[in-house]
């Protein structure tokens, strides 16, 4: 009998675990427990639309009258500072202690700091907070420089375009986002870049960003960039201290298995935070997608019910740069051939990595038709014919039907 | 083959005397529908997605209600139409977005003996949060 439920974090784990627990007739406490001051929202938008133009429309998640009607509690702008695993209890920074039958660790993560590097025009972007002090530092013609080239870094380079900011982006790699793709797509997406307007400083590390006055100097190679101001956007860590001091095993997140359970009975952990067991990969995994937190957040509002719920989605996720929609469904870290369907010419294309035959992820540029069965050819492990996945009159989905 | 006498997805009592008249507009035939899946038309103005899925007709608005991208640029699959801008999933007969408790604007279809698709260009919105 499960009567109250406590979300350790309330982003976008937590809002889907309490709709999905209401939708499901749940009748219980339903306890949401967030750090930040702010109303639950999501994160995506604060590196596209919410920074290029304010666009905040889809930006919260839960009305603040569904939580009303829903009798769903926000405990806002309060940490939690202590976790009993075997009372199954947690503890808020103001000292109160909350007892559950189920508690759901889904304390995210924070940006990856860059050692020795202070100054209030060098800046991370992981939170509402961050967003709205960039969106103050860049003003049109202002100079930024983003130091990463992976999706939010690109996504930052591009907004700041969108906002007439000179913009240059510094990626230690050969190309932006060349881990996720390869170097191939990644030259791909620096040409993107480049007809853009960005600068890129390719393939050399930072050596390091010293601000003086109102000036960031970014020491790249044996160049200096100036900056009026910087991003630095290299990752995040996973918030996994307070599942680490009250004896949860941790690796790489806080591990759990397809049901998203720790090893402790009512305990679960999911989204950026959740080292994840993986059925379809064979392995743990921890990502860090919206899509897959949305989906987490379900599962374990399943599994707190009593429908047995297992998380074994090949992954999605998007990013909007320039005017162009970027998608990739599964993941691959090692693949031998890459299939590409459309034109690269003309930046409408899907990407397609395989790995002895077998379809293991797609990355689409402005195709993002191809990628719900792209999804679908990872989840089956396919093994299409290239030549047919590479024509463009193929339907994808007669390519599932010969499994 | 196509079946001349493709089922419409309408909610009862929405489908019309095929002699009605009215503001009924014809838009496709069903063999062009089931050849090609889908369809972009503009009636009255607003540009329509029809959508051809196991043997029937539906028609919705668009323009996706997320980000605006266009839907018939999307897929059907499972009975729904799915965005590829971010892979929203609307099912094809209400619009309704089960992920995000929301709904596509849909539209009235019929389909006369001839296989002759017609669309009323009245959006509805099939289904609240509240249903």
């Amino acid at each position: 009998m499960t009567d109250t439920v406590v979300a350790v974090g309330a982003g976008q784990v937590s809002a889907v675990l309490a709709r999905t627990l209401r939708r499901r007739k749940f009748d219980g406490r339903i306890v949401l427990v967030g750090a930040e001051p702010h109303r639950p929202y999501q994160r995506p938008p604060l590196s596209k639309e919410y920074l290029v133009d304010g666009d905040d429309e889809d930006l919260y998640l839960l009305p603040e009258q569904w939580c009303a009607d829903k009798d769903v509690e926000l405990l806002l702008g309060t940490p939690v500072t202590g976790l009993d695993v075997a009372g199954r209890s947690v503890t808020l920074a103001d000292g109160r202690t909350i007892g559950a039958d189920a508690i759901v660790l889904a304390t995210g993560g924070r940006a990856r700091r860059l050692p020795d590097v202070e100054g209030d025009r060098i800046l991370y972007l992981r939170t509402l907070d961050d967003a709205g002090r960039l969106d103050q530092l860049l003003q049109p013609g202002a100079r930024l420089v983003v130091v990463g080239g992976g999706f939010i870094g690109s996504e930052v380079a591009a907004a700041g375009r969108a906002r007439g900011a000179e913009v240059t982006l510094v990626e230690m790699l050969e190309q932006p986002l060349a881990r996720v793709l390869g170097t191939q797509l990644g030259a791909v997406c620096a040409q993107v870049h480049v007809r853009g307007g960005v600068q890129l400083r390719l393939g050399q590390p930072v050596e390091s960003i010293v601000q003086s006055g109102d000036v960031v100097r970014v020491r790249v190679g044996d160049e200096t960039l100036e900056a009026d101001v910087v991003v630095v956007g290299v990752g995040i860590e996973p918030n996994v201290e307070l599942a680490d001091a009250a004896g949860l095993k941790v690796d790489n997140g806080i591990v759990v298995d397809e049901q998203l359970r720790t090893g402790a009975p009512g305990i679960y952990a999911a989204g950026d935070v959740a080292n994840v067991h993986h059925p379809l990969y064979g392995k743990s995994l921890r990502v860090e997608h919206f899509d897959a937190a949305s989906k987490q957040g379900a599962v374990v509002a399943n599994n707190i019910l009593g429908r047995e719920s297992t998380f074994a989605d090949p992954y999605w996720f998007w990013s909007d740069q320039y005017d162009l929609n970027l998608q990739y469904t599964g993941h691959a870290t090692s693949w031998d051939r890459v299939v590409l369907r459309g034109s690269l010419d003309d930046l409408a294309f899907t990407a397609f990595y395989l790995e002895d035959g077998v379809v293991r992820a797609a990355f689409a540029i402005e195709r993002g038709d191809d990628i719900a069965a792209a999804g679908q050819l990872v989840a089956a492990q396919a093994r299409p014919d290239p030549e047919a996945l590479a024509d463009v009159d193929t339907d994808l989905f007669d390519l599932l039907e010969g499994e | 083959m196509v079946d001349d006498a493709a089922r419409v997805r309408a909610p009862e009592g929405e489908a019309p005397a095929p002699s009605s008249g009215g503001s009924w507009v014809e838009v496709a035939t069903v063999k062009e529908l089931a050849r090609h899946k889908k369809k972009l038309v503009e009636v009255a103005g607003e540009p329509i997605a029809l959508f051809y899925a196991d043997g029937a007709v539906s028609a919705m608005y668009d323009v996706c209600i997320h980000k605006e991208r266009s839907l018939s640029k999307g897929i059907v699959m499972g009975g729904k139409v799915i965005c590829p801008g971010h892979q929203w999933m609307f099912d094809v007969d209400t619009g309704w977005c089960e992920e995000e408790e929301r709904c596509q604007p849909s539209y009235p279809v019929r389909v006369d003996d001839d296989g002759v698709v017609y669309v009323e260009p009245r959006q509805r919105i099939a289904r609240t949060a509240d249903d």
